[in-house]
C-alpha cells in the first residue's frame, strides 16, 4: 500500500486506507497465503478505490453516497479476492497459483490428461487454427508424446516374434532421436520454431501410427497392413505438415519436410515388417 | 646506432606494449568465441544455408563421373544437408529394401520360405553408412594436410556425402531377385560412384602427383558397392 500518492488524502481516505491495509496485514498473516494485487485500479491515484480491497466481512464501500469525491470508475475485471473466505484462491486471477501439491493425485493426473486430449484434438484432428502454429500448441507438453512414443515402441515390440527388445529400442531411439534430430535440422536450415513446441508436436502426431500399429498387430493380413499403414502414414504427415512447412523459408520448404516424411515412413515400414 | 635500441625501445616497447594490449584482447575474444560456439546451433547455419533446387542440382550432378568440378561447385557454399540426410537415407533404404530382398531370394530358393525382418540389419548398416561417411574423408583430409595440400574437411564430406546417393537409387533396382543382373547393377553403380570421388579428388589435388590417393578413393567407394551388395541384397 503506498501512501506515495500524487494526490493528497482526504483526511477520511487516510483512515480508510489505514482500516484495509490493516485487514490485508491480518489476512496475511492469518489465512492462505496470497499476494496482493500488483495492479492497482487504473484511472483514480488513490488506491482506496472501494471494491479491489474488500474483506468479506466488511460491507462494502459504497462509493457513490460515502465518498462522492472518488471516481469509481474501479476496472470491472478484478472480482473482489476472497481474502478470508475460500479456499480456492486461483480463480481471482489475483494472488499465487493454485497450491498444486497439496491436491489429491487424482485431479494432477487428470489435469494432465485433459491436456494431452486437448492437444490432441488441436494436432491431429482438423480445427480452424492449424496453419497458425503458434496458436495451435500453445500448451505444449510433453507427456503425450512420451505415452504415444513408448506405446508404439512396445506395440511393435509385442508384434515381434524375435529379438523383441532389438525392437523396442530401434523404434524408440528412432523416433525420439529423430523428434530432436528434425528439429535440429529446421533450426539449422534458419527456421523459426521453439524447440520444445517441436518436439510436442511431432510427438502428438504418432498418435495416427500409433492406432495403425494397434490394428496391424490384431490383424496379420499383408494388405490390410500395407492399407492401413499407408492411411495412418498420410494422416500423421497431413497433421505435421503445416507446422513445418511455416517454420522456415519457403525455398528451403521441401528441405525441412523431407525429413519428417522419411521418419514416418520408416516407422510405418517397420509397422509393416515386424512380423 | 647506440641510442637506437634504448629510445626506440623506450618507445618500441611502449609502442609495443600498446600494440600488444589490443592483440590480446582481440586474441582474448578469438577462444571464448570458438569454444561456446560448439554449443551453439547458429555456429553451424553456415553450413546448411541452401535452397532446395541447390541441393537437388548437387545431387543430379553426383551421377556424372566425368565432370571434374564438383568442388568448383560447391566451393563457395559446401552443404553438410546433403551429407546427413543422404546417408540417413541410404540407412533406411538398405536396411528395409534388404530385408525385402534377402527374403525374395529365399523365396525364389525355397518357396516356403516366410518373411522375417531381421533388425540386425538396421544396425549394420548405420555402423557401415555413417562410419564410410564420416571416417574416409577425415582420413582423406589428414592425409592431403599431412602431403602437404591445402585441404577442406567440409567440401571432403559434403563430396562424399553426395557421392552416396547413387546406392539410394540404385537399391531399389537391385530387390530384383536376378543374381547376375544384381551384380551388374551394383558394379556400375559402384563405378559411377568411384569415378565421381576420383575425379574430384584429382582436381582437388591437382599439380601434385597423388595419383595413389586417388587411386585409394576409388578402390574404397567400389569396395563399400560391393559390401552393400554382398551382405543386404545375397
Amino acid at each position: 500500500m503506498s501512501h506515495s500518492d500524487t494526490i493528497p488524502l482526504h483526511a477520511s481516505s487516510q483512515s480508510d486506507i489505514d482500516e484495509i491495509e490493516n485487514l490485508i496485514n491480518a489476512s496475511v498473516q492469518s489465512g492462505p497465503a496470497t499476494v496482493l494485487p500488483a495492479r492497482p485500479p487504473s484511472p483514480p491515484r488513490i488506491p482506496v478505490s472501494s471494491s479491489p480491497f474488500i474483506p468479506s466481512n466488511l460491507p462494502p464501500l459504497p462509493s457513490t453516497h460515502q465518498k462522492p469525491s472518488f471516481v469509481p470508475s474501479v476496472p470491472s475485471a478484478p472480482p473482489p479476492p476472497p481474502v478470508n473466505s475460500h479456499s480456492s484462491i486461483g480463480a481471482s486471477g489475483f494472488g499465487s497459483p493454485p497450491n498444486t501439491l497439496t491436491e489429491p493425485v487424482w485431479e494432477t493426473v487428470k489435469r494432465d490428461l485433459s491436456r494431452i486430449v486437448s492437444n490432441l484434438k488441436l494436432v491431429v484432428f482438423p480445427n480452424p487454427y492449424r496453419e497458425d502454429p503458434g496458436k495451435a500448441l500453445r500448451d505444449w507438453d510433453l507427456w503425450g508424446p512420451f505415452f504415444f512414443i513408448v506405446f508404439l515402441g512396445l506395440t511393435l515390440s509385442w508384434s515381434a516374434s524375435v529379438k523383441k527388445s532389438e525392437v523396442f529400442a530401434v523404434a524408440f531411439a528412432l523416433l525420439a532421436a529423430g523428434a530432436v534430430i528434425l528439429t535440429l535440422n529446421v533450426l539449422l536450415l534458419g527456421g523459426h520454431i521453439i524447440f520444445f513446441q517441436s518436439l510436442s508436436l511431432l510427438g502428438y502426431c504418432l498418435f495416427p501410427l500409433d492406432i495403425g500399429a494397434v490394428i496391424c498387430m490384431l490383424k496379420d493380413n499383408v494388405i490390410i497392413k500395407v492399407a492401413v499403414v499407408c492411411v495412418t502414414l498420410a494422416w500423421s504427415s497431413w497433421a505435421a505438415y503445416p507446422f513445418m512447412s511455416s517454420a522456415v523459408n519457403p525455398r528451403r520448404k521441401a528441405l525441412a519436410l523431407y525429413p519428417v516424411f522419411l521418419m514416418y515412413v520408416s516407422v510405418g515400414f517397420l509397422i509393416i515388417a515386424i512380423d | 646506432m647506440q641510442t637506437f635500441p634504448p629510445n626506440n625501445n623506450g618507445e618500441g616497447s611502449s609502442r609495443g606494449y600498446q600494440t600488444l594490449g589490443s592483440p590480446p584482447e582481440g586474441f582474448e575474444q578469438q577462444p571464448p568465441n570458438n569454444w561456446k560456439g560448439v554449443f551453439s546451433v547458429s555456429s553451424y547455419t553456415q553450413y546448411f544455408n541452401v535452397d532446395t533446387d541447390i541441393v537437388i542440382n548437387r545431387m543430379m550432378s553426383s551421377f556424372y563421373p566425368i565432370g571434374g568440378d564438383f568442388f568448383s561447385k560447391i566451393d563457395a557454399n559446401p552443404d553438410l544437408y546433403g551429407l546427413i540426410w543422404i546417408s540417413t537415407t541410404l540407412v533406411f533404404v538398405l536396411a528395409s529394401l534388404g530385408n525385402c530382398a534377402t527374403y525374395l531370394i529365399q523365396k525364389r530358393a525355397d518357396s516356403s520360405a516366410s518373411w522375417s525382418f531381421d533388425v540386425g540389419y538396421v544396425n549394420v548398416a548405420a555402423c557401415a553408412i555413417y562410419g564410410y561417411a564420416i571416417v574416409v574423408p577425415l582420413a582423406f583430409y589428414f592425409l592431403l594436410q599431412y602431403l602437404g595440400t591445402n585441404a577442406s574437411l567440409v567440401r571432403f564430406w559434403c563430396m562424399w556425402g553426395y557421392s552416396l546417393f547413387i546406392f539410394i537409387l540404385s537399391s531399389f533396382l537391385l530387390v530384383i531377385p536376378v543374381e547376375v543382373l544384381r551384380w551388374i547393377i551394383i558394379l556400375a553403380a559402384g563405378i559411377d560412384s568411384a569415378c565421381f570421388v576420383a575425379v574430384n579428388l584429382k582436381s582437388c589435388v591437382e599439380g601434385n602427383d597423388l595419383t595413389i590417393v586417388v587411386f585409394a578413393a576409388f578402390f574404397l567407394q567400389l569396395a563399400l558397392a560391393i559390401f552393400i551388395k554382398a551382405w543386404f541384397f545375397p
